[in-house]
């Protein structure tokens, strides 16, 4: 494992969809050690906070050194980073954990909802470099909270929306086929627990689904436990050490709760 | 020219540190995850709250961050006293640092029952009696009460060869009544303080954060009240102190050396600078050379002008 611990340097902000910002870090060692699906440690210096926030880097480009990351607003940590701009610094501690296994022989179906798209740019391009066919399912309330397709270019974009504005008019998990596919999927609880159920009735493994899973985080190196996800023979795992990225049959999906954002 | 400071701590039975600078409990695992950290800069590695049989822990959420702090409630999620001396032990026996393992249970005979299997155990080097966790069923009560403490650590210490030290909680009212207990019972050490109980609530769920509902608080907030229960405890106890909550700095970690403590513990700034451990302890020595000091005993500043009840 290579971990860094040092500051990149913030090379471009952008809002990517309404509301969500994306943050370009120039940080050659993370843009090269990292394997799709894995995290990093952010520090933040808004007043009285402490700990570090975790974000999936949502792609990494290791001949420019650059490093995205996406993510919307949801307190004074995220805040503060989402006011970072051109020149200003980021201390990142990553990569950590363990990234989606990508090969495969299988179709690959990517289902992300809301945020949980922030994670797969860089996994769907590392799929197609792979020569696997890729189809991206995107879930959003509205359209212009969609991630545009051509941030995928190479797979095949479905969309749905809550509100009917783009795309199918529902959940995303009813744009799932049955099939023989590998799935990867990211987005609220709710919205993974509806993805397990329709897996069930279309009897696709839940091995062969993996999830980028959402916990709150304390260090993100597996000392402070502070991230336990339920495991389904009982007891728990660290989202930061067993995961984030990890097979969905290895999760209790009826004790799996709600990350809080603070 | 800070290779000639001596920075050597002797925590008694045989315990000495060459640096004041420890981790604390639960902040650093058993020592095999912390990515980046320096252990040549360590005093020594208190471990995760040991208990005689594997603990799961506490459903999740598990933490929340507070104001300049963060609120825990793990419950004492660990692998067993048995796991850490066969599997753990005889690794940190080829480690440069001490580590000291801190110890739980529910009851007296949790306690007796760790402490004999750690002793003689190459590779643990002392233990920390975690009387005070405040997110287990029954946690607390050792620590709440001088008598109780007392016969705890009397107990432990009947049942061990190992340095001893005894970690007070703060949420009583008298912590100097409960450090004069546990000295008497036999303890070589104590180190102040765990943690606070507190809790958080989510306004738009409607429901406390911590699926426990309390849990405890650690980081910067806590700091004023550690220092002052170590400044106590330091004028009343002729035991080390050793001082601990919400470090962050160099400057904090002389606050509680000047304070009378001759160790310090970070703990919730491990999970956010991993590399802190080596900052302050390069800063300790800068510190001791820049005023011309030979060692750390000449830091605590309590004087006959300043009275016990400062």
């Amino acid at each position: 494992m290579t971990v860094a611990l040092a500051p990149g340097v913030v090379v471009g902000r952008s809002e990517p969809m309404r509301g969500a910002t994306e943050l370009v870090i120039h940080h050659p060692p993370s843009a090269c050690a990292l394997r799709p699906g894995q995290f990093f440690q952010l520090a933040v210096g808004a007043p009285h906070t402490i700990l570090r926030r975790p974000y999936s880097a949502a792609w990494a480009e290791p001949a420019s050194g650059r490093i995205g990351f996406i993510f919307n607003v949801v307190g004074a940590g995220s805040a503060w980073l989402a006011n970072r701009h051109e020149g200003h610094e980021v201390d990142l501690l990553g990569p950590l954990g363990k990234g989606f296994e990508l090969d495969g022989g299988v179709p690959a179906i990517v289902v992300a909802g809301g945020l949980g798209v922030a994670v797969f740019p860089g996994v769907v391009q590392a799929l197609l470099a792979r020569g696997r066919h890729a189809t991206v399912l995107l879930g959003a309330r509205t359209a212009d909270q969609l991630l545009p397709s051509d941030r995928f270019v190479g797979a095949e974009v479905k969309v749905a929306t809550d509100d009917g504005t783009a795309g199918h008019h529902g959940s995303v998990v009813d744009l799932i086929r049955e099939g023989s596919v590998d799935l990867f999927a990211c987005g609220p609880t709710p919205m993974l627990r509806a993805l397990m159920q329709t897996a069930r009735r279309i009897e696709l493994p839940l091995s062969s689904i993996q999830v980028a899973l959402e916990t709150p985080m304390g260090c993100g190196v597996g000392t402070c436990l502070g991230c336990a996800a339920p495991r389904a023979d009982g007891g728990y795992l660290l989202t930061c050490q067993d995961g984030p990225c990890l097979r969905a049959d290895r999760i209790d999906w009826n004790k799996m709760t709600d990350a809080f954002h603070g | 020219m800070a290779d000639r400071l001596d920075l050597e701590v002797d925590l008694g039975r045989g315990l000495r540190l060459r640096s004041p600078v420890m981790v604390a409990s639960g902040t650093f695992g058993y020592g095999f995850d912390a990515p980046l950290v320096d252990r040549s800069a360590l005093g020594a590695i208190v471990t995760k709250g040991t208990t005689p049989r594997p603990r799961e822990g506490n459903a999740p959420t598990r933490i929340a961050e507070t104001p300049s702090g963060m609120l825990n409630a793990i419950g004492l999620q660990n692998p067993g006293s048995e796991r850490v001396a066969r599997e753990y032990a005889p690794q940190w026996a080829t480690w440069d640092v001490p580590v000291i393992v801190n110890v739980a249970g529910d009851s007296v005979a949790d306690y007796v029952e760790v402490a004999r299997s750690l002793d003689g155990v190459s590779g643990v080097a002392g233990l920390e009696l975690n009387i005070s966790c405040p997110n287990v069923a029954n946690g607390l009560q050792f620590g709440l009460d001088p008598r109780l403490a007392g016969d705890l650590t009397a107990a432990v210490r009947r049942a061990t060869r190992l340095p001893l030290i005894i970690k007070l909680t703060p949420n009583v009212t008298d912590i100097v009544a409960v450090g004069r207990a546990v000295e008497a019972a036999g303890a070589d050490a104590v180190s102040a303080i765990n943690t606070f109980v507190g809790m958080a609530i989510d306004v738009r769920q409607r429901r406390p954060i911590l699926s426990r509902g309390s849990g405890g608080v650690s980081g910067p907030a806590i700091k004023p009240l550690a220092l002052h229960a170590v400044w106590q405890l330091s004028a009343e106890l002729g035991i080390p102190v050793i001082g601990l909550g919400g470090i962050m700095t160099t400057s904090d970690a002389l606050e509680f050396l000047l304070a009378g403590a001759v160790a310090v513990q970070l703990g919730t700034v491990n999970y956010v600078r991993p590399q802190s451990a080596r900052e302050v302890h390069d800063g300790i020595a800068a510190y001791l050379h820049e005023h011309e000091f030979d060692d750390l005993r000449a830091l605590p500043i309590r004087g006959a002008r300043v009275t016990a009840n400062a």
